[in-house]
């Protein structure tokens, strides 16, 4: 999207944003060999691009249960700026397309539930099939019927439906489409697929599989295989000892109720380096925000942290049975990561940070001023996703249908390539050059290193890239180095603007962990106070009437160079960078509006959109 | 797809009739579309779309169901089966394969030129500018660099960082609207080359932008997307081929649509 002149000449330069790897035991070496290829537009220096790896197609089967119709050609088709139509007959667009984007379905029943309704083949015959080919705009019925097929797996008799042939088709079409839509330079698309491993109790294992080239294994790695993701991590390891190269990415570790960031292992048995060697190199990243809440912290874990409390799901998928926190947040992970790493020598959370939609209609988030929900007619108006009363009780309080109404217009991913290839964006997510957003398209750099330049330097990102390590990266810290963070976001032109960038930090000691959250650039020169190290409040604010939001207030960018008032080279640490908007409407408050009607009162009116950088890691020098 | 279109299809019917005496019975066999199966359909689409089928949808729906029919006997035919009816759709898939896989040697490069000559709306690239750009956080700095500009100082000296870029190469409109935001295009006068303009807002501040270039659309050239254009290609062929696949095996059969 971006063309610099300075990419037009045809040179190949690979900057190294990790010159202290080579004490790192556990980075995952899985560097290709392929030359880069060169675009017009290659950059050095690296571009953000934007896009979404977690979207749902008819294959899935809950998606096609939800009334979804739309093919992986379809999704493919939006995302390059087309219109497809919802199940409820209204069309979706997008007002920019994507830079890249990947189908990702369910593994197990791919392709099995449409199957079963399109009737002319013995699986529609199978008793869980029954009324799979009379859905109507019963949404109970349609609920209930996914129920059924998700307990029938969790029963272990899968296997009974997964057809082959049936599967196989599904995938080819899959694969066929991600390589028919793949345009170098301008669009990338990934073949992928959803692992939906789960626990004993339902508890959410779920992980992308995205593959770097256009060659896949025949069919997809599905909880039916196994639901242990050890398992997933063995079959990725020989795919990739064939030449098939690809990453998982795990997601709602925020309803894992502690599974998916567990302190041992799917069996229960402690984790070892083993583990962590094996988890590292297959799992670089995480989805840290999507629809189904957002997976950075909690505030019962970050109590210090005022803005823990984003967009969360604290609950277990479609119930109110409160989730476990530890094990099922993003932040505590990497906290429990370099405890691992001070203590025992391996760090199994070592991972950088992208957001993604999870969206079951084949499409991405239509963002908060243009939310059609995620789940077909499941959640296709107001009043099916709980933004809208149903109609009012006996006591004259309006009622409302709970399900959906916690759900976010979340999840962006951002990727710092040279250029929109496959192999650019692939080798990002590799390394961790990654930030994810709540939906905005939010630009964030990130620096450390102990030379790095004046923050108003014109080479400010070249010389960055030249003396420190960026996102994603470890940063080997010395007793006679002092180290310095540059950190750097650009709004969304098409969203609110920046009110405050902030570093969050956490640190091993003495076998305890610590965290802390630090505002290091106020918009509208607000202080940041020296006790508190939190930016006075800008007083930008939201007319809920009709949800404009303050004219002259916030920024257009925000950037610091940081030093840490705490640093201690002989400790175990990490940092990552969070940006924070302006406040502005949440969808249901926008549902309200346009229904003439007031907000629910027991949801945020409003929230602050926001980014995350994947984290650097310093690790003590021997 | 024409084989979908309902002329396509009444022709069909009335060519079955015209010639359903003077043939011999013994050589065509019967498709019947029974009221009861074409109600199954309807249902079918209600069901997954929430909506009623149109008649034109039910038109096309009941066509799809007669070219499986279709594919279906003669896969009987050709002994694919054990007279299980079950295995039907299976059995379509093989038979829809071996259409669409047609002749196995790859297209070679003349043909695939020749595709993309008669394809060229589908491989060309919409007008795009390279240009300069200097970003600013008030109306009133821009203003005031413009003067500078106006008085000759080197654009680089007034460049404040940001990150955006000082010079973007061959974007378009959709481009540009990306990284400055929706609407700014529209504010950009393109019949201006070579001259700074603005102050024009947008969603991050304010710019001056000097229009360098102006590139006309522009058709890829063959050599520069050879492997998409193969693969669009063998799209076309496979789908080409299950078409005239099966209007050949629809010429076989007498088609009869139950009216109501």
């Amino acid at each position: 999207m971006f063309k610099p002149l300075l990419g037009f000449g045809v040179f190949v330069l690979l900057i190294s944003c990790d010159a202290n790897n080579e004490n790192v035991e556990i980075e995952a070496q899985n560097k290709s060999n392929s030359p880069i290829k060169i675009t017009t537009e290659y950059n050095t220096q690296r571009e953000a691009y934007f896009g979404d790896l977690h979207v749902h197609s008819m294959y899935s089967y809950d998606a096609f249960i939800f009334g979804g119709i739309a093919s992986p050609d379809d999704a493919y088709k939006f995302a390059k700026g087309g219109t497809i139509r919802h199940p409820a007959g209204f069309d979706m667009e997008l007002d920019i397309p994507m830079d890249f984007y990947g189908v990702s379905d369910h593994a197990y029943y791919l392709g099995i539930v449409r199957e079963m309704a399109l009737g002319s083949s013995i699986l529609s015959q199978h008793p869980v099939a029954e009324g799979i080919d009379s859905l109507d705009e019963d949404v109970n019925v349609r609920r209930s019927i996914f129920r059924r097929f998700a307990d029938f797996a969790s029963a272990g008799n899968g296997s009974e439906i997964m057809d082959e042939t049936v599967v196989k088709n599904a995938w080819d079409d899959i694969v066929t489409s991600a390589n028919r839509h793949y345009e170098p330079g301008k669009f990338t698309t990934f073949i992928a697929y959803e692992y939906t491993g789960t626990g004993p109790e339902e508890e959410v294992l779920h992980r992308n599989v995205i593959f770097r080239d256009s060659v896949a294994p025949e069919v997809p790695f599905s909880r039916i295989d196994s639901d242990d993701p050890q398992d997933l991590w063995s079959w990725m390891d020989s795919n990739r000892a064939a030449g098939i190269e690809s990453l998982a990415i795990p997601h709602n570790s925020n309803v894992s109720d502690g599974l998916m960031f567990s302190l041992s292992d799917y069996r229960g048995r402690p984790l070892d380096s083993a583990y962590a060697n094996q988890r590292i190199r297959n799992e670089p990243l995480v989805e840290i925000t999507q629809v189904k809440g957002t997976s950075e912290t909690h505030p019962a874990l970050s109590p210090n942290d005022e803005l823990a409390g984003f967009e969360l799901v604290p609950f277990k998928i479609g119930g109110s049975v409160p989730i476990q926190t530890q094990g099922s947040y993003v932040r505590k992970a990497l906290l429990d990561g370099i405890k691992f790493q001070a203590e025992q020598g391996f760090n199994p959370f070592k991972f950088g940070v992208i957001g993604s939609s999870d969206n079951h209609n084949a499409t991405h988030v239509g963002g908060e001023d243009n939310f059609y929900g995620v789940s077909g007619l499941l959640d296709s108006d107001g009043q099916k996703r709980g933004s809208l009363p149903l109609g009012t009780s006996q006591e004259e309080e309006d009622i409302y249908f709970d399900r959906y109404a916690r759900f976010g217009a979340s999840g962006l991913a951002g990727v710092w390539a040279e250029q929109n290839t496959r192999e650019s964006i692939y080798d990002a997510l590799k390394r961790k050059e990654t930030f994810g957003t709540s939906g905005p398209r939010i630009k964030i750099r990130f620096f450390a290193g102990d030379n790095l330049p004046e923050i108003d330097d014109r080479d400010l990102v070249e010389k960055s890239y030249a003396n420190g390590v960026s996102m994603g990266g470890n940063f080997i810290s010395r007793s006679n180095q002092a180290a310095t963070f540059i950190a750097w976001a650009a709004k969304d032109p098409n969203s609110a603007p920046l009110q405050r960038l902030q570093i969050i930090k956490g640190w091993t000691k003495g076998g305890e962990i610590y965290e802390k959250v630090f505002d290091i650039a106020c918009a509208n020169e607000m202080q940041i106070d020296s006790i508190s190290h939190r930016c006075e409040d800008n007083g930008a604010s939201v007319n809920e009437e009709d949800c404009s939001i303050s004219t002259d207030l916030g920024a257009a960018e925000l950037k610091s160079r940081w030093v840490d008032p705490d640093y201690d080279s002989a400790q175990h640490a990490f940092y990552y960078v969070r940006v924070i908007e302006n406040p502005s409407c949440r969808w249901s408050t926008w549902d309200a509006i346009r229904a003439g009607v007031q907000p629910r009162a027991d949801l945020p009116t409003t929230i602050q959109e926001r980014g995350w950088s994947s984290p650097i890691w310093f690790i003590p020098a021997q | 797809m024409a084989f979908k279109h309902p002329l396509f299809l009444f022709s069909i019917l009335g060519l079955a009739l015209f010639f359903f005496e003077s043939l011999n019975k013994y050589d065509r066999q019967e498709i019947t579309v029974t009221l009861s199966q074409q109600e199954r359909l309807a249902t079918l689409w209600e069901t997954q779309t929430g909506y009623v089928a149109t008649p034109e949808q039910l038109n096309s729906l009941v066509t799809n169901w007669i070219e499986e029919e279709i594919l279906y006997q003669e896969a009987l035919k050709l002994g694919l089966d054990d007279q299980d009816s079950i295995v039907r759709r299976r059995l379509i898939q093989k038979l829809s394969f071996i259409a669409e896989s047609g002749p196995s040697e790859p297209a070679d490069r003349s043909i695939l030129q020749n595709f993309h000559q008669e394809n060229l709306d589908r491989y060309t690239l919409p007008e795009r500018y390279t240009f300069r750009q200097l970003y600013f956080e008030t109306e009133a700095e821009a203003d005031n660099a413009l003067l500078s500009l106006k008085n000759g100082k080197d654009f680089k000296t007034l460049a404040k960082p940001s990150m955006l870029n000082s010079e973007y190469a061959y974007n378009s409109e959709l481009e540009i609207n990306a990284i400055f935001g929706i609407g700014f295009f529209s504010r950009l006068d393109t019949t201006r080359l070579n001259l700074w303009q603005g102050p024009l807002a947008s969603g991050l501040g304010f710019h001056l932008i000097d229009l360098i270039a102006l590139h006309e659309e522009e058709i890829t050239p063959f050599e520069n997307i050879q492997g998409q254009i193969s693969m669009d290609y063998q799209r076309d062929r496979e789908e080409n081929a299950r078409n005239n696949f099966i209007k050949e095996l629809t010429d076989k059969y007498t088609i009869t649509i139950e009216l109501k």
